[in-house]
């Protein structure tokens, strides 16, 4: 019981990263990105083979997977740049679905459909660590980051981009750099947490990190609240802890279990943008121009 | 021989991408509503053209039904889900994310109570012949691109004859004047998500005869649907249902080139070449970034 506690536990504050960092993307800067999956996958990959391949060094393995996510993060901004609304959503989930395809038959450095196994248990400096205190100690430092990235000048060039991108740039602000910086900052959290993922679990494979993950990740952020540091937090906790809760239901034949959560979450997803847009932490009167 | 065979299985996946990009392109520009439940209707659609081919209708009335559950699906989604949210103003992304939840939960009742996995229709107009040396074509293949073609025509015919068909465009390109002038945006959006989600319909008994249907089949039109639309121009139709075929020729012709498995990311390598070097598409106006 206690192994599955703390495994849940450290799943969440994994997922949490994803989530608070995807949060910095959509709730700060206005990008609406559906391809975080590709970036956590990237990381995951990236750690995964530094662990198997060099040290079994968690802080080096989280270190140049965030370097790798970040660099990468390059293929979301470009389009950032040049488009909004609906059209950037269309070229995100254009390239998550060619991550996929990637992740899935690059077979040499992602093991393709099979994964990669047998990925060493994380050390620090020789000693070996639990991922919980590791998970949770890089959750706690990036929403320190978050916190005091955007209560400064960055976060605030960040919102009013969001609210009036030709007024922002019209007072002098770097649009082009601002935008670029929070991509990256987002996909190097996501690259960090992928390399957390790895190391976890001990096997990662592409499953993880396709289209239905990337809008997981975008559920929590949503169904938590977008724009608030918290939010992102409890809507992980919330969708992570759901298909636990539904196993313990005694109505619901054990085959049907996966389709009903994803109904569950579907559900919630639409009703939540109908009566709450704003999320579960968000403030009611300021989601009408976020959301 | 074997790019001839390819370029025709092309034309065949594309006569259908172009059906439903014409759907969402049609949603799309005239309403400004990113339906992203457009593939659910494909999928609706499809299930029930096999379920009443089982049970044994007749192929017209099988046909009726889909289409009856395609058009009802989409007027349901706008009126109980698009049509709240719009009216508290909320952003694209709120509808994008309510209509993810939507597709959601639409293929996961269908994966409960239609099963998991390929169902399709048997009949003899999938089979194949020999018509040319090593090139096999199907029945099928006639009716794919004669029914797209006298759809498009009977739609083009609308838009630009009949007087619900001009307001249609008016909508898209001035809903504030097209108040001013009296009529209802409300019940133009209504024919505009009839319209889009009938013109699925086809689309889908046309795949279920001969692919065959999945339960995850409505996200990956909807992907297609969207690429086309974009690839195409905003706002036109013509370049939705052209750049829908385009993708379908080029999916099945690039197989001659790499791999199965890479067939489904050329569509979205064109997508995502699009976006970063002509937003606007094929036809596409110029846009205000």
């Amino acid at each position: 019981m206690i192994a599955y506690l703390t495994n849940l536990a450290a799943l969440a504050a994994i997922f949490g990263i994803l989530a608070a960092t995807l949060n910095v993307a959509v709730g700060y800067a206005g990008i609406f990105s559906v391809a975080h999956a590709v970036f956590f996958g990237l990381g995951a990959y990236a750690g995964a083979q530094i662990a198997l391949v060099l040290v079994p060094d968690a802080l080096v393995a989280m270190l140049v997977a965030g370097l790798v996510s970040g660099v990468l993060s390059l293929c979301l901004a470009l389009p950032a740049l040049r488009v909004r609304g609906e059209y950037f959503v269309a070229a995100s989930l254009g390239l998550q679905m060619m991550a996929t395809t990637l992740f899935s038959e690059w077979k040499t450095v992602t093991g393709g459909i099979g994964g990669l196994t047998g990925i060493p248990r994380p050390h620090i400096f020789g000693v070996e660590v639990g991922t919980l205190p590791l998970a949770l100690a890089a959750l706690g430092l990036i929403l320190l980051a978050t916190a005091a990235l955007m209560r400064g000048a960055f976060g605030r060039t960040l919102r009013s981009i969001r609210d009036a991108e030709s007024a922002a740039e019209a007072l002098g602000k770097n649009v082009a750099a601002a935008k670029a910086l929070a991509v990256a900052f987002a996909c190097a959290g996501a690259g960090v947490a992928g390399a957390l993922f790895a190391l976890h679990m001990q096997f990662v494979n592409v499953e993880s990190f396709n289209l239905d993950q990337s809008v997981l990740i975008m559920a929590m952020v949503i169904i938590g609240g977008t724009g608030t540091l918290l939010g992102p937090l409890v809507g992980a906790v919330i969708l992570l802890s759901l298909p636990a809760g539904l196993a313990f239901l005694p109505f619901i034949p054990a085959t049907e279990v996966g389709a009903v959560q994803q109904m569950v979450y579907g559900l919630a997803m639409t009703l939540l943008m109908i009566f709450r847009p704003a999320g579960l932490v968000g403030d009611l009167s300021r989601g009408k121009s976020t959301a | 021989m074997l790019f001839i065979q390819l370029l025709l299985q092309g034309l065949q996946v594309g006569a259908i991408y172009a059906l439903t990009a014409a759907g969402f392109a049609l949603i799309f520009g005239a309403t400004r509503v990113f339906h992203f439940a457009h593939g659910s209707s494909f999928a609706l659609a499809g299930y029930v053209f096999i379920f009443a081919m089982q049970a044994g209708w007749p192929w017209w009335l099988g046909g009726l039904a889909a289409t009856l559950a395609a058009t009802l699906f989409g007027i349901g989604v706008f009126w109980f889900v698009y049509r709240p949210i719009q009216r508290h103003e909320g952003s694209f992304f709120t509808v994008f994310v309510a209509a993810f939840g939507v597709g959601i939960v639409v293929q996961n009742l269908i994966g409960i109570f239609a099963g998991r996995g390929f169902a399709s229709v048997d009949t003899s107009l999938s089979r194949a012949v020999e018509v040319l040396p090593d090139v096999f074509l199907a029945q099928v293949f006639w009716v794919a691109i004669s029914v797209a073609c006298l759809l498009f025509a009977a739609l083009t015919l609308f838009l630009t004859r009949h007087n619900a068909g001009v307001a249609l465009r008016a909508l898209h390109q001035n809903p504030d004047l097209l108040r001013a002038y009296g009529l209802s945006s409300t019940r133009l959006s209504l024919l505009a998500f009839a319209l889009g989600s009938a013109l699925a319909a086809p689309a889908a008994m046309v795949t279920a005869m001969t692919s065959g249907m999945n339960e995850a089949i409505g996200h990956q039109v909807m992907l297609i649907s969207m690429a086309a639309t974009i690839v195409g121009g905003v706002g036109s139709l013509r370049g939705a249902a052209l750049a829908g075929l385009m993708l379908g020729v080029a999916e099945s012709v690039a197989l001659n080139f790499v791999d199965t498995q890479w067939a489904e990311a050329v569509s979205f390598l064109v997508l995502f070449a699009f976006i970063i070097f002509r937003p606007s598409g094929i036809f596409g106006i110029a846009q205000a970034r």
